[in-house]
């Protein structure tokens, strides 16, 4: 028998019972309906929760950090300094290089911490994460400005502050900051002057010693004196080995990143910058000094080079991300990712949508049950039908199938209504909500209908066993 | 009479209804040649639909031997039955059993689509067969809309529309009038007469078995007499 007559013969009987058809196919497409959209709305948890992880720092990233300074440390204590050098775990040029070529990993970009005083007008702030990172890279973030723009490539050395970098400016008279006060300083972070004191010891020094004169005279004016100018220190008179004020650099702003004071994201209390502009800058600086926070030789000397504080390492899938983080690890360096936290987030929105698809799948139980009660009936209606249909010649599996191309009909028709239903019912709960809440994937389209019809062939499989075993003698006499 | 296209030897059926064996068929031997219409006449429990259901290879005797056609049925399995049935036989029902849901044309077709036959040759087939049934008028109709005798007539095309070397038919005139009766038994003679075909016909009807070539009595399981 040719399919295309098995299929023709079960849409007959279909359209003969049409109102048990139409019920039939309901039960399927509640059924199909609560699973996608109890499955479209653990997805949806699932996004959220992803997007969340998304904004506390990328999901494919893993950030490595120097290796464990103590066993460097005794390394050279028990005198094999010359075997193991200080700078092994350090994060050069050549361990970017050795990261690079890992398995999965996409790109590794360095940054730069560092610390500096900025000073504006009768305002200070010390700057205790400036984060320089290759232009190149930050001008590829897709992150939004207030106002300006990154610097661009071969600037000179420009800032770009997080939206509540200006609440941490102190009134260099009296100290008070945002925090006390609940109102920031009265600065335009895009246009005014600006100077920043990069060796933060000096001004510290000085700092220190003008706060404690300060104090015991109660001049303020003279701490305000000192940062705001720089022209040396007013207490300088007053110490034995007075410390030379350091120098100040005008630094513009190239921007402001979007965002009021509510507003946090793991970027707003940065101020990034241009690493080969603040290389450039260092050696202004610094000349050959030793550059605060670099490591230095024994004899004191810095090292040619300019050691990262922190490799980001973008990995080519989130799956990917625990295998190099332990490679990394492996290589004796400190790496960290939101592996674990991506992790149990899964888990914990995968189990969510188990729940939520069981709930689902015991109304698609109950349609199976009716499906299989209604290809029951028709069965017993139809005994005298299947009986002749055998005597005239109907092969055993041709009427098994034709059974089965039944369930599987009304499979789909459930399904792909279901789907429908299901789609109207997410686009009614993301309005009401407001936000993704409901996010049928791609897949459940396809997925949905199939499944459907699996499971409805599963509930015809055993009507059609029985139709088909039918003594054909029995069914023509039964009048 | 020529060579036997049915040859049944000492068949028997037993039927067990739980501790007691009933003897349905009790060693009956029939042969029916080709081109015979063959009348089985017995009153209703005598066996006679049981022993047709033997010669149209639908049951499997508990002893004895069936050959159709040169097959012996009794050695086949379920599925070569069907296949056996799709070859070799035509089946006429007294209550013409056709499938609601198809129409007239559809009905008689219906046999080919199981042979896996394309549907425009055996649309062509089972129109032709209509008309030679004399339903011009009733090719789209479905069962109910047509009387006994068209629906019969439509069974009867059914049997037809295979070419089978025989035909069989269970009081295939049980539900109609006498008038009825007549067209539908002169139908089967044509069949047999101009179109050479066998046909085994169960009846309780001594009088519609008139209609027949050979009649054979059958009575509590046993061939009494044939005439």
């Amino acid at each position: 028998m040719r399919f295309a007559d098995k299929v023709g013969m079960a849409w007959n009987s279909l359209l003969k019972r049409k109102l048990r058809t139409m019920l039939t196919i309901l039960g399927v497409m509640i059924g199909v309906a609560s699973i996608v959209t109890m499955m479209a709305l653990g997805e949806g948890l699932n996004r959220q929760s992803l997007e969340m992880i998304e904004e506390y720092g990328g999901l494919r990233t893993v950030e490595v950090r120097e290796g464990n300074a103590q066993s460097v440390q005794s390394a050279e204590g028990d005198g094999a300094s010359g075997a193991s050098d200080p700078t092994a775990y350090k994060l050069s040029e050549s361990t970017m290089e050795k990261i690079s070529h890992l398995d999965h990993v996409e790109s590794v970009y360095p940054t730069l911490e560092f610390q500096a005083v900025i000073v504006s007008g009768a305002y200070h702030m010390t700057l205790y994460s400036g984060q320089a990172v290759p232009i190149e890279v930050l001008r590829g973030m897709n992150w939004e400005f207030e106002e300006g723009e990154w610097p661009k490539e071969g600037d000179e050395l420009k800032y770009v502050f997080g939206n509540l970098v200006i609440s941490d400016f102190a009134d260099s008279r009296d100290n008070i900051v945002y925090w006390n006060t609940g109102k920031t300083v009265d600065i335009d972070m895009m246009n005014a002057k600006m100077f920043t004191i990069f060796d933060v010891d000096a001004y510290e020094a000085l700092h220190s010693k003008n706060n404690k004169q300060g104090t015991d005279t109660g001049n303020t004016d003279n701490q305000t004196g000192s940062a705001a100018s720089g022209t040396g220190g007013t207490g300088e008179t007053q110490t034995a080995s007075p410390p030379s004020a350091p120098k100040k650099y005008l630094v513009p702003t190239a921007g402001v990143l979007k965002g009021g004071l509510d507003d946090y994201n793991q970027y707003s209390w940065n101020t990034y910058c241009d690493l080969e502009a603040i290389r450039k800058m260092f050696k202004k600086v610094f000349k050959n000094k030793p550059i605060p926070g670099q490591p230095v030789k024994k004899n004191g000397k810095p090292y040619p080079e300019l050691f990262y504080s922190k490799l980001s390492v973008i990995v080519d899938e989130i799956d990917n991300v625990d295998e190099v983080q332990k490679a990394i690890g492996d290589l004796g360096y400190q790496a960290s990712s939101n592996s674990e936290w991506i992790a149990q987030a899964r888990e914990q929105s995968q189990s969510q949508q188990a729940m939520l698809g069981g709930i689902g799948a015991v109304s698609l139980l109950v349609a199976a049950i009716g499906i299989a009660n209604t290809m029951m009936m028709s069965i017993y209606e139809r005994t005298k039908e299947i009986g002749v249909m055998k005597v005239l010649g109907c092969g055993l599996y041709d009427i098994q199938q034709m059974f089965l191309a039944e369930a599987a009909m009304i499979g789909a028709g459930g399904g792909i209504t279901g789907l429908l239903l299901s789609f109207i019912v997410c686009i009614i709960i993301n309005k009401v909500t407001g936000a993704l809440t409901a996010v049928i994937p791609l897949w459940m389209y396809f997925a949905s209908v199939v499944f459907a019809i699996i499971v409805s062939m599963l509930a015809g499989y055993a009507p059609s066993k029985r139709a088909m075993s039918l003594s054909a003698l029995e069914a023509i006499r039964n009048n | 009479m020529g060579e036997s296209v049915i040859s049944a030897k000492s068949v028997y059926k037993i039927f067990k209804l739980g501790e007691e064996r009933v003897i349905a068929l009790n060693g009956v031997s029939l042969d029916v040649g080709k081109g015979e219409f063959v009348a089985i006449v017995g009153t209703s429990g005598s066996g006679k639909s049981t022993f047709l259901n033997m010669l149209a290879g639908l049951d499997r005797p508990t002893r004895g031997e069936v050959i159709i056609a040169g097959t012996h049925i009794e050695r086949l399995s379920e599925g070569e039955l069907v296949k056996f049935r799709q070859k070799h036989v035509g089946f006429i029902f007294q209550a013409y059993d056709l499938l609601p849901q198809l129409d007239a044309i559809e009905n008689v077709a219906l046999p080919l689509s199981f042979r896996g036959v394309s549907k425009s040759v055996r649309t062509k087939e089972a129109v032709k067969l209509l008309k030679q049934m004399g339903l011009e008028k009733y090719m789209k109709h479905r069962p109910t809309e047509m009387s006994g005798g068209q629906q019969q007539r439509v069974g009867i095309a059914r049997a037809l529309v295979v070419k089978p070397e025989i035909i069989f038919a269970d009081e295939p005139t049980g539900n109609l009038d006498t008038k009825t009766t007549i067209e539908v038994l002169h139908i089967l003679q044509d069949v047999v007469h101009k179109e050479g075909n066998t046909l085994v016909m169960v009846t309780h009807d001594n009088k519609l078995a008139g209609y027949a070539d050979r009649r054979v009595h059958i009575l509590d399981g046993e061939i009494v007499f044939e005439d």
